[in-house]
């Protein structure tokens, strides 16, 4: 912030409190990554706890670039007001396939879901797209 | 009717005493004098109780909070050096909280751990318990080991003994 004068509310904090100060770090935690559900064998719970903990924290990080794309869609609509359908298109298409992606793997599976719930609906999705054909095309009555 | 206008009476002195002199309305034999007037307790309870939370709680929670911040302040963000395990305090920004986690919190990593070995030790409790429940299945199906389902027969002429008397007996029996 670039104040022509001294302003009480800023100039206090930067120019007495701030130089007197040591800075000094803090990080994010960085998490290894470990095998997923699908390396596991059935047998092996450890494995599976920490596949787990892998999936929650990808659902998390997944949740949040949603929500960053929506934020972003919203805001150019926020800003252009009427204009929004024809100015802010291309952040929609983003922000709405971001959203279709995010449904397809963690939609739908309930509160308490984990991973393995997550990874037997990948499979019964891939099971029903053998049988009928990409999903939105309708179901194949028996012939 | 009497009895009101006896009241009446009687209580003049005292109806005198209120309007003319508030000062002193107890007849008291004492020099000091107690004032009737109306209760203050709610006020000065809540006078009391005001000044307990900000002088006891308040006023040294921020004023600790403002310290802390003003001569420590929070960490500013960074990425981890190469080869740099950090510690479990330097995870998080506010000094106050970095505090608390290096004193009195448990280590995150070391309770997940913890958590997977305890896993790890259920699962092989449980899976030599399936087997021993398997086994024993299987020796109450065939019966063809000694550990379970087995009555060892001991002191055999015993029972030859008293098989032979059970039967005499039986046989001396009046047929029922």
């Amino acid at each position: 912030m670039n104040w022509a004068r001294p302003c009480t509310v800023f100039w206090f904090p930067e120019r007495v409190v701030v130089p007197n100060r040591k800075e000094y770090p803090w990080y994010h935690r960085s998490y290894n990554r470990v095998p997923t559900i699908d390396q596991c064998y059935t047998d092996d719970p450890v494995c599976f706890f920490e596949a787990n903990e892998q999936w929650i924290r990808d659902r998390q990080v997944d949740r949040e670039i949603v929500n960053i794309l929506r934020q972003r869609w919203r805001d150019c609509a926020f800003y252009e007001g009427v204009d929004a359908p024809v100015k802010c298109v291309e952040l929609q298409k983003i922000s709405e396939d971001a959203e279709t992606n995010f449904f397809i793997k963690y939609g739908d599976l309930s509160a308490y879901a984990n991973v393995k719930d997550c990874y037997m609906k990948q499979k019964h999705r891939m099971l029903w797209e053998r049988r009928h054909g990409p999903v939105g095309t309708g179901m194949k009555t028996e012939q | 009717m009497t009895v009101l206008s006896v009241l009446r009476t009687a209580a003049g002195p005292a109806r005198l005493a209120i309007t003319h002199n508030s000062q002193q309305v107890a007849k008291m034999s004492d020099h000091r004098a107690m004032n009737i007037i109306p209760s203050r307790f709610q006020w000065n309870k809540f006078k009391d109780m005001l000044h307990l939370y900000f002088v006891g709680a308040a006023i040294p929670l921020l004023a600790g909070i403002g310290i802390t911040n003003m001569m420590v302040g929070p960490a500013t963000l960074s990425e981890i050096p190469e080869g740099y395990v950090p510690r479990e305090d330097e995870y998080y920004k506010s000094p106050i909280t970095r505090f608390l986690v290096r004193n009195f919190t448990r280590n995150e990593q070391m309770e997940y751990e913890k958590k997977m070995q305890y896993i790890w030790e259920t699962e092989h409790k449980r899976q030599l318990r399936l087997i021993e429940k398997r086994v024993k299945k299987l020796m109450a199906e065939r019966g063809d080991y000694k550990a379970w389902y087995y009555t060892p027969h001991i002191a055999r002429k015993y029972q030859r003994i008293v098989r032979k008397e059970t039967e005499e007996l039986m046989e001396r029996r009046p047929a029922a």
